[in-house]
């Protein structure tokens, strides 16, 4: 067995370390100016990265974050691990039941915020590749197009849930219709970018049956949303009276989601659909503790959260990679198609004019989830780093711009 | 059919009661109880029965009314024939029921659950207020506590004084009114940059914000000698006051009748009133505030 050298295993623990506690550091006093925690991280990984810290001095850059060697396959291991822990968490404040609850206000609003901007971005990746220098070999082009509308369409339910809790709507009408849709968002969302990342193998496009991958995703998802559910609902009270309190039910779920992260990657779609699907069979379970809940969020939110937002600055140049345009054209489209679809949506459903505003812009906020995908999508070679990163900066803006705009509307 | 009437009436007082009968082992017992209850609630009972009319039914009817006292020309019997759960609810919209009461077993099996059995239908369906006995009693009132549910909806106020009404008619001296919190990703929202104390200060927060509503309500309420209080918990709505219930061993669990027309992805994602159809932690009375 391949084993870290006696160095690489202290240079991998300073780098953790140092990604954990200067994000720490940051994210605090990002908080300080109401900025999201994710900012924090993102910026602390753009100054240890490329862009400052390896300019400024690329020897102690490349010492801590080595490119070559063991250091950086057990890095990535343990990122690899991040994104899934991180959408098991996002799986986990998945409730069906509450887009049910809230009706045909929120059915609508899912609705409308996701297909519009899907289809907005999907006509532009398709009709105007050369603006984002993608090929026009058909099957490509459609895999971006399709990867576009998803990453349009998607919202962030952890920073919608914060702004909603500080601006105290989280009771309110207005409130539960942007968390339903968010949810029901995040639910398309995903399983459609599962969809794409299963035609996708690294940088070579694989012309596996469509039919078969869908009915996999499909098939998988209902399963674990139905049965996999119940014997959840049967087991949990179980685990969380018989086994060690809270160790037992924390290394069960967290087992199961890798369990089933690990059955949807042999089965050719990606770990992150298992990990998703797990986390909503386990959040939405009625026996889960309120406490082993908020425990698992911590311990994910807390450890792995950092090190993936900050690994990404680490992976790309921000500077180099910056492109005005596509960062423009990104920007413009996820406002006009998020806030648009969100706004028709609320309005068919019975919603005031500005109520429906509020509603959009709340749902405008992309945050972690968009910067998951993104970084998903580089890794998959189905996007360039310029368009990462156009990506990114709208992750940040949309949810940066998410509250003050929703305020301008809400009390009208 | 006259809906005009139905649509501004109030929830309460009971002024017709119809009960289910279905000729079943547990029939008698359930009639007993409709019986005694329109006595208290000075309430006209009528008998329905959804299927073939005849003379073995008939005399086995007028058994089971005499053996529970009641006088066939005081209440009257309907005889229909057609799909149970519709032909019963047609029944009472054109009789202005204002209270229905059925016999539902405590649990359905799985398939039954989903499919839906005559009972459960009727409450998720019914226009009127529906009581559902799970252990009727030949001989003594079961009904001593209540628990309500007071969530945050227009119906509430309506459900929380058909209830103190009929604790005062039914004797009952003990209701708790309970309030479920649950907010959908707070556990998450609150994860990344929630101090302890913030922490502590959003619950508490959101438990005083539930208590506020509560005591809005029951502060212009006639409540008599009746002890009632207030109660918060955790946990997803239907199911936490369900458990509550089942817990405190309540006689009688009151509930806002449902808002929107429930279907079987109802049952398949349950929420709320399909976490107590599931599995009745006690007698059920669904009230309908006709809003």
């Amino acid at each position: 067995m391949v084993k870290l050298a006696h160095n690489e295993l202290i240079v991998l623990l300073l780098s953790i370390s140092a990604m954990l506690i200067i994000s720490r550091i940051v994210a605090e006093l990002g908080k300080k100016l109401k900025l999201p925690v994710v900012m924090g991280e993102l910026i602390v990984g753009i100054i240890l990265g490329p862009t400052i810290f390896g300019m400024l001095n690329p020897d102690f850059f490349n010492y801590l974050f080595p490119r070559t060697g063991n250091v950086p396959i057990a890095m990535d291991g343990i990122i690899s691990l991040s994104v899934i822990m991180l959408l098991f968490v996002a799986g986990m404040e998945v409730q069906l039941s509450v887009v049910l609850k809230q009706g045909k206000v929120a059915v609508y609003t899912s609705l409308f915020s996701m297909v519009i901007p899907f289809f907005t971005g999907y006509a532009v990746a398709w009709f105007f590749p050369e603006i984002f220098s993608i090929s026009t070999e058909p099957h490509a082009k459609f895999l971006f197009a399709l990867f576009f509308g998803t990453a349009l369409s998607i919202s962030a339910l952890p920073v919608i849930a914060r702004i909603l809790m500080d601006m105290n709507l989280f009771k309110t009408n207005i409130g539960m219709v942007i968390i339903a849709s968010a949810m029901f968002n995040d639910l398309i969302g995903w399983l459609i970018f599962s969809f794409v990342l299963s035609l996708t193998n690294g940088n070579k496009v694989e012309h596996m049956n469509i039919g078969y991958t869908i009915l996999y995703i499909i098939g998988f998802g209902l399963f674990m949303l139905t049965i996999g559910k119940k014997i959840i609902d049967k087991t949990l009270p179980w685990m969380q009276t018989k086994l060690s309190w809270p160790g037992g039910v924390l290394s069960i779920s967290l087992g199961i989601c890798l369990l089933s992260a690990a059955f949807t990657e042999s089965i050719n779609i990606h770990a992150i659909l298992g990990a998703f699907i797990a986390g909503i069979a386990f959040g939405d379970s009625v026996q889960l503790k309120e406490q082993a809940r908020e425990i698992i969020h911590q311990f994910v939110t807390n450890f792995f959260a950092p090190l993936f937002f900050v690994s990404i600055g680490l992976k790309v140049n921000f500077i180099e990679n910056f492109d005005l345009q596509i960062v423009l054209i990104v920007l413009i489209l996820a406002y006009v198609g998020k806030v648009l679809g969100a706004f028709i949506g609320a309005r068919i459903g019975g919603m005031s004019k500005n109520h429906s505003l509020a509603v959009g812009f709340g749902m405008n906020a992309r945050g972690a989830m968009e910067i998951i995908l993104g970084t998903l999508a580089l890794n998959a070679g189905l996007i360039s780093k310029p368009i990462f990163v156009a990506l990114i900066i709208m992750a940040l803006i949309t949810s940066i711009t998410s509250a003050p705009l929703m305020k301008r509307f809400i009390n009208k | 059919m006259d809906l005009s009437k139905l649509k501004k009436r109030p929830a309460f007082p009971f002024e017709t009661i119809a009960v289910a009968i279905s000729f079943s082992p547990r029939c008698p017992l359930i009639l007993s109880e409709a019986k005694r209850i329109s006595d208290i609630l000075g309430a006209t009972l009528l008998l329905l029965h959804i299927g073939e009319k005849n003379i073995e039914k008939e005399q086995e009817l007028d058994d089971m009314m005499a053996k529970v006292g009641l006088d066939s020309n005081e209440s009257r019997v309907i005889w229909m024939e057609g799909e149970p759960v519709d032909t019963i609810l047609k029944l009472c919209k054109l009789n202005i029921v204002d209270l229905l009461i059925i016999g539902a077993l405590e649990k359905e099996n799985l398939l039954k659950f989903y499919i839906g059995s005559i009972a459960r239908n009727i409450s998720r369906k019914a226009k009127c207020s529906v009581l559902l006995l799970t252990n009727p009693s030949a001989s003594e009132f079961k009904f001593k506590k209540f628990v309500v549910n007071g969530v945050e909806n227009p119906k509430t106020v309506h459900t929380i004084n058909a209830s103190i009404y009929l604790a005062k008619k039914l004797n009952v001296k003990d209701i708790t009114i309970v309030n479920e919190v649950n907010v959908p990703g707070m556990a998450m929202a609150m994860a990344e940059d929630s101090t302890a104390p913030e922490a502590k200060e959003i619950r508490k927060n959101l438990t005083e914000e539930s208590e506020g509503q509560i005591q809005e309500i029951i502060k212009n309420a006639d409540i008599g000698d009746i002890k009632l209080t207030s109660k918060i918990i955790k946990g997803k709505p239907g199911f936490a006051i369900s458990k509550y219930a089942k817990d405190k061993k309540t006689d009688l669990l009151i509930i806002n009748s449902p808002d929107t027309h429930l279907r079987i992805l109802d049952r398949i994602f349950t929420h709320d009133i399909e976490f107590i159809l599931a599995d009745l932690p006690s007698n059920l009375l669904i009230v309908h505030s006709r809003i």
